[in-house]
C-alpha cells in the first residue's frame, strides 16, 4: 500500500522524482529505453513502417533478413519488419484495452465493497471465485462461445484482471476510508458519490496504477499466447503471437519468421516487468532503503 | 489434520458445480447449433429436427441442465461432433497425457527453483545472485512459445539428440521418456523464475529470525542450519506460490502441448474450439479446471503439512 506513504519529494514532482530515482539504475535506464522504442514503433508505424504490412508479394517470399527486408520476408512475402511495427500497436493495445476494462470494473468493485459494506461478502466472495481459475480457462471459454479473435483475447484478459484489481482497490480504499477527512466529508454531509470521487478514487489511484504497469507485462504475454494458439487475433491482421504462430510450417528453414515477433515480444515484456519491479521498490518505502 | 483435509474437500464441491454450470453454459452460449454441426452442412431441416429431438435439445433449460449433471457425474460428456467418438474417452487418454508432463516438469523443475533460490539467498549481493534473480525476470517475461520452439530447434533439429513431435508411450519407458524431455524442460523454465525469487525472498527473511540465530549459537553447522531451521520455514511462502503458479503452468503446458504436438487436454482443447467441436470443447475444459481445482487442493494440504499453525486451526 503505498499511496499515503509517499514522501514530500513525491508529493511535490511524482513524475521528476520518479525519472530521477530510476535513472539512478543503469538496468532501469535501458529497459526504459528499450520500452520508449519498442513503443514509438508502435505509435509511427504506419508512417515508420517500409512496406504495407498487408501487401503479399509471392515472388519475395521467405526471404532472410537484408538491406531490403531488414527482418526478412514471412511465407507470403510480406515485410516482416513493417508487420511487426503493426503487430505490436495491436499486442499493446490489446494489453491496455484488457487493463483498461479489467481495471475500471475492479476500481469500481473494490471501492464499493469497501464503501458499503454490506455488498463486501458478496462482492468479494464472486471476486474470489472468478480468481479462482486461471486466465488461460477463461481465454478458451470465452473464444469457445464467442469463436476466436480480438474481443475473445480483451474479454478473458478483462475478466481475470478485474478480481486482483477489486481487491488492491479494496485494500486501499479502506485505508482512505479510515483517514479524518473522510469522517469530516461525511460530517458536512457530502454525497456518497462526491465523497467517492473526489476524496477516496483519487487517493487509490496510485497504488492502482502500479499494480496494473506490473499487471499489463503479463496481459501482454497471455493475449500474445492466445493468439498463437490461434484463439486471438486472426489473420492476416499482424498481431505478433500470430505471427510467431504462422511461421512454424517453415520453422527449420526460415526460423526468423517466428523468433522475430517471439523475441520482440520477450523484450517488450522484460522491459516492462524490469520497470514495474523497479517502480514498486521506489514507490514501496518498505524497500527503500 | 483430518479434519482440515475434509473440510477443504468440501470447500471444493461448490467450486466444482460452478465449473459444471460454467461448462452447461459453454454449451448454451455458442451461436452454433450442435444439432446442426452433427448433422453435417447438407442436412435437411427434419434431419436436423430429429437431431436435436434425439439430443434433448427440445427439452426446457433447467431439465437439460439437471440431465447434463448426472450424465457428467456418470462420466458421459457426450460424442464428438466431430468423429462422433464419446468425450470420456478422448479426454482420458488426453488427461494422463498432461499429467505426465506437469508431473514430470514439478519433479525437476521445483527442486532446481528451490535450490536456486538457496544458493542465491546464500550468496546475497555478489555476481551469482544477480545473475540468477536476472535469469528469474527473464524467465518470466519469456513467451512460452519462444522457449519451446527454440528447444525445438536447438535439441531436436540442429543436434538431433531428442524427439520433438508427440509422445513415445508410458513414461517408465527409454522412448517414452525421451519424448518427454524437450516438453517438460520447456514447461519447467518458466516455472523456475518466479519460484526460485519467492524461495530467495523467504530464505533472507527467515535466515534473519531468532530461531536460526539461536541455532547458530548453538554451535550447528551452517548446512543443518539452513537446511533444517531454514528451508522449512522459508518453505511455506514458496508454497502459497506454487499454489499461485499453477494457474501460469496450465497456461504453459496448453502452448507446450501444441507446440510439441503432445496428446494432452490442452492441444484437445484448442482443436476443439478451432474446429467447434462445443461437447470436447467444454469436456476440455472441465477437466482442466477439475485438475486444477485438484492441484490447488493438493498444494493447500501440502501448506497444511508444512505449516503446524494451519492445523492447529
Amino acid at each position: 500500500m503505498t499511496s499515503h506513504a509517499s514522501t514530500p519529494a513525491a508529493d511535490a514532482r511524482p513524475a521528476r522524482y520518479l525519472l530521477a530515482a530510476l535513472g539512478r539504475d543503469p538496468v532501469s535506464c535501458i529497459a526504459l529505453a528499450m520500452l520508449t522504442t519498442l513503443f514509438l514503433c508502435a505509435a509511427l508505424a504506419p508512417w515508420l513502417a517500409p512496406y504495407d504490412p498487408l501487401q503479399i508479394n509471392m515472388s519475395r517470399v521467405l526471404q532472410s533478413p537484408s538491406l531490403d527486408h531488414v527482418f526478412g520476408t514471412d511465407g507470403q512475402g510480406r515485410d516482416i519488419f513493417s508487420r511487426s511495427m503493426f503487430g505490436l500497436r495491436v499486442t499493446i493495445m490489446l494489453g491496455f484495452a484488457a487493463i483498461f476494462v479489467g481495471g475500471t470494473i475492479g476500481t469500481l468493485v473494490g471501492l464499493l465493497a469497501a464503501f458499503y459494506p454490506r455488498t463486501d461478502t458478496l462482492l468479494m466472495r464472486l471476486m474470489d471465485i472468478i480468481l479462482s481459475f486461471p486466465a488461460i480457462l477463461f481465454g478458451l471459454a470465452v473464444a469457445a462461445i464467442i469463436g476466436s479473435g480480438t474481443t475473445a483475447v480483451i474479454i478473458a484478459l478483462s475478466v481475470s484482471t478485474t478480481p486482483l484489481v477489486a481487491r488492491i482497490a479494496r485494500g486501499a480504499a479502506l485505508m482512505v476510508l479510515a483517514q479524518d477527512y473522510v469522517s469530516s466529508g461525511r460530517a458536512i454531509g457530502l454525497h456518497d458519490w462526491t465523497l467517492l470521487r473526489r476524496y477516496v478514487l483519487p487517493n487509490c489511484v496510485s497504488t492502482i496504477v502500479v499494480f496494473l504497469t506490473l499487471r499489463l507485462g503479463q496481459a501482454i504475454l497471455l493475449g500474445a499466447s492466445l493468439s498463437f494458439l490461434g484463439l486471438g487475433t486472426q489473420p492476416p491482421t499482424p498481431e505478433l503471437g500470430t505471427m510467431a504462430a504462422q511461421g512454424i510450417g517453415f520453422f527449420f528453414f526460415a526460423p526468423h519468421v517466428t523468433l522475430i515477433p517471439s523475441v520482440t515480444i520477450f523484450l517488450l515484456v522484460l522491459s516492462m516487468n524490469i520497470l514495474g519491479d523497479s517502480l514498486r521498490d521506489i514507490l514501496d518505502p518498505r524497500l527503500r532503503s | 489434520m483430518l479434519r482440515y483435509a475434509v473440510q477443504r474437500l468440501l470447500l471444493a464441491v461448490p467450486v466444482t458445480l460452478g465449473v459444471l454450470l460454467i461448462g452447461f453454459i459453454l454449451l448454451n452460449l455458442v451461436p452454433s447449433d450442435p444439432a446442426t454441426v452433427r448433422a453435417g452442412p447438407s442436412a435437411s431441416a427434419e434431419v436436423i429436427a430429429q437431431i436435436r429431438t434425439e439430443m434433448g435439445l427440445d427439452r426446457p433449460l433447467w431439465e437439460q441442465f439437471l440431465r447434463y449433471v448426472g450424465n457428467v457425474l456418470s462420466g458421459d460428456l457426450g460424442t464428438s461432433l466431430v468423429n462422433n467418438m464419446p468425450v470420456t474417452e478422448e479426454l482420458s487418454r488426453a488427461f494422463g497425457a498432461t499429467l505426465e508432463l506437469v508431473v514430470l516438469c514439478l519433479l525437476w523443475a521445483l527442486p532446481s527453483a528451490i535450490l536456486l533460490g538457496m544458493f542465491a539467498a546464500s550468496r546475497r549481493g555478489t555476481l551469482w545472485d544477480r545473475l540468477i534473480m536476472g535469469g528469474s525476470v527473464a524467465g518470466v517475461s519469456l513467451p512460452v512459445f519462444l522457449i519451446g520452439m527454440t528447444l525445438l530447434w536447438v535439441f531436436g533439429y540442429k543436434l538431433q539428440v531428442l524427439p520433438f513431435t508427440g509422445r513415445g508411450g508410458p513414461l517408465w519407458t527409454v522412448d517414452g521418456l525421451r519424448h518427454a524431455i524437450l516438453p517438460s524442460v520447456c514447461l519447467g523454465l518458466i516455472f523456475i523464475g518466479p519460484v526460485a525469487r519467492m524461495t530467495r525472498t523467504s530464505m533472507l527473511e527467515t535466515l534473519k529470525a531468532d530461531h536460526v540465530r539461536t541455532a547458530r549459537a548453538k554451535g550447528l553447522s551452517e548446512r543443518v542450519v539452513i537446511f533444517r531451521h531454514g528451508l522449512r520455514n522459508a518453505l511455506i511462502p514458496v508454497t502459497t506460490l506454487v499454489g499461485l503458479q499453477i494457474g501460469y503452468l496450465l497456461g504453459g503446458a496448453i502452448v507446450t502441448e501444441t507446440i510439441f504436438s503432445w496428446p494432452g487436454v490442452g492441444r484437445l482443447a484448442v482443436g476443439a474450439i478451432v474446429a467447434n467441436d462445443i461437447p470436447v470443447a467444454q469436456g476440455a475444459i472441465i477437466a482442466l479446471s477439475l485438475g486444477f481445482i485438484a492441484m490447488n487442493l493438493i498444494v493447500d494440504l501440502l501448506y497444511a503439512a508444512l505449516d503446524p499453525r494451519v492445523q492447529a486451526k
